[in-house]
């Protein structure tokens, strides 16, 4: 159990939601009558997490991630089940467990809005005693690694959703964290932006050996980043396993890429995604891509064909669409 | 010690943000120098028709109103913008990233802000309390001077606790930023010695908001007034409510967490 640097046992939350029906009549009875409504946001959810590791945490909006990672992080008491981060028990919140820590929340922002940068990260080394040397250093190599040069020196009002997005990011690890919860980094940034601070992740995970728990809406960052995911569905770990793992268990269809030598109707072998011209995308069962393929290979004469997994996001969206109440499942 | 150290970086960022605003700094000088005005001008006219209240000068009035202007601009540049921002942070569900820091957190959101022009009062207080002090002419005793300085530290504690358990009622009341005009309001009556009004709201203005602390009672250290059973009770009520105010805030931000849930 002291090999894993986040280890989480049988976690619950239930928040007590008041509940009531629309309208003014409604809202006067609950003056008197509160009636609440249990929401189990997280049920029984398992997982630990080797240092250095990088797991991605997927699941759909309302399926308990944010839950699970501010129990991480010390803001919310779990209802029941255990929680152990680098040995420290989060929501007693002691110093030297928030010291370890970073909390980066993509559509949050903790910098002084009217202020350059760089007074926000002289204002989180004074929070987090960094030793002026180790501070210099981190800062610099932070700076050059994310690109920002000179923008640190503006207005932090004055950037760019993407450019403010770095900066807060470099903020939220100039204490050099041995965890890292990034909830949504990379949200509403642009393709660039999004692959910037994707290898700047990775870099720091090199270099500094820090676990990463993240959660995103764009596959690119899991794809880049993660090697394991946890997918939660309904506050419910579905499953807990390689990525690639994932698309081999979910991925119900292949797609083939077709280039015919003359246009054809091809209907009857598959959905057709796409067709212009000679050029035809098909989707077929999985278990039958094989023997579908040796068959068109047999009628026509093709000029090109390739066979394709479906994206990274059809199979997630597989994935919940499948009844949460199945039993989790580990590849 | 962190507390202080804290502090200083706080307000360092809270300076430069606030230097960026300068037509602020007129705003409020303007702001206070009207208030000043009102407040003498209502105590000539009282005074046009006495020569004594409840036992106090005029001139010894103006040194009740020497300590209301510093302490309420005390209260406005440190207490009231933190706890504001601590308001919006609960409702908003942004205190998150203050409850992250490896530090004490109603230390945290206790120091975060700084309304710097505000500061203007403290130094137009001090000025008016100044005069006030030439006028009586009594030389102050460096013993008058501490018991000054003390009482009016147990007074700011005091308002702080006070806020404090106020804003933490906003974990449980999501809406509570008309307390604030409340306070004001009761506020403006520590303008005078809380001794000149009728028993109940002596008493109000004594233990439920401790404005009588805050401001009657050092200006009773400056004009010979003050006996030591007092300050012993304000330092009394002042670690009181201090530890009152802490337990608040902690079971306050069990019920954020959800710990009672």
């Amino acid at each position: 159990m002291h090999t894993s640097a986040i280890h989480v046992n049988g976690l619950t939350k239930v928040y007590h939601v008041p509940e009531r029906q629309a309208g003014l009549l409604a809202a006067m009875r609950s003056l008197v009558q509160r009636k609440v409504r249990e929401v189990h946001a997280v049920e029984n959810v398992s997982f630990s997490l080797a240092p250095g590791e990088i797991v991605g945490f997927l699941g759909p909006n309302g399926a308990g991630k944010t839950t699970t990672l501010k129990m991480l992080s010390g803001l919310l008491f779990p209802s029941g089940g255990e929680v152990s981060v680098l040995g420290h028990v989060p929501s007693r919140r002691e110093a030297a467990y928030l010291k370890q820590i970073t909390l980066v929340m993509g559509n949050r922002n903790q910098l002084q809005w009217d202020l350059p940068a760089l007074d926000s990260f002289e204002l989180q080394r004074a929070i987090y005693r960094i030793p002026t040397d180790q501070f210099q250093t981190t800062r610099d190599e932070f700076i050059e690694m994310m690109e920002v040069g000179d923008l640190v020196r503006k207005p932090v009002r004055n950037l760019s959703l993407g450019e403010r997005m770095k900066m807060e990011i470099i903020g939220a690890l100039l204490h050099r964290p041995q965890v890292l919860f990034l909830d949504e980094p990379t949200l509403g940034l642009d393709v660039t932006m999004q692959r910037r601070i994707r290898s700047f992740v990775a870099d720091y995970n090199r270099r500094h050996g820090a676990t990463v728990m993240l959660t995103s809406h764009y596959m690119a960052d899991v794809e880049a980043l993660c090697r394991r995911v946890i997918v939660i569905h309904h506050g419910k770990v579905l499953y807990d396993g390689a990525l690639s793992g994932l698309v081999d268990r979910f991925a119900a269809y292949r797609q083939l890429g077709i280039t015919l030598a003359e246009p054809a109707d091809l209907g009857e072998y598959g959905e057709v995604v796409s067709a212009e011209g000679s050029k035809v995308v098909l989707r077929v069962p999985r278990a039958e891509a094989s023997r579908i393929t040796a068959r068109l290979l047999a009628n026509y004469a093709l000029t090109d064909l390739t066979i394709e997994e479906p994206p990274i996001d059809d199979v997630i969206a597989q994935v919940f669409a499948t009844e949460a109440d199945q039993p989790a499942m580990s590849g | 010690m962190g507390m202080f150290r804290l502090m200083y970086h706080f307000f360092r960022i809270g300076a430069m943000n606030e230097l960026q605003y300068r037509v602020n700094f007129w705003i409020q000088l303007l702001q206070s120098g009207v208030a000043l005005a009102v407040g003498l001008i209502s105590l000539a006219l009282v005074f046009s028709h006495t020569t004594d209240l409840a036992g106090w000068s005029q001139t010894e009035l103006l040194v009740v109103m020497g300590v209301h202007i510093m302490m309420g601009g005390l209260i406005g540049a440190v207490i009231q913008p933190n706890m504001l921002r601590l308001m919006e942070d609960i409702r908003e569900g942004t205190l998150d990233f203050a409850l992250t820091k490896p530090e004490d957190a109603q230390i945290m959101v206790s120091v975060r802000e700084i309304r710097l022009w505000r500061l203007v009062d403290v130094i137009l207080g001090a000025i008016l309390l100044g005069t006030a002090l030439v006028l009586l002419g009594d030389a102050i005793g460096p013993l008058q001077a501490a018991g000054f300085v003390v009482a009016t530290i147990f007074g700011a504690l005091m308002i702080y606790s006070f806020w404090i358990m106020l804003t933490s009622v906003a974990f449980w009341v999501v809406r509570v930023d008309e307390m604030l005009n409340l306070f004001e309001g009761i506020y403006a009556a520590g303008r005078w010695p809380v001794g000149i009004y009728p028993g109940w709201l002596r008493g109000l203005l004594t233990f439920l908001v401790p404005i009588a602390f805050a401001v009657t009672v050092p200006a009773e250290a400056l004009t010979g007034r003050l006996s030591g059973a007092t300050l012993g009770l304000a330092a009394l009520l002042a670690i009181g409510l201090l530890g009152l105010s802490r337990l608040v805030w902690r079971i306050g931000l069990r019920q954020y967490g959800g710990a009672s849930a």
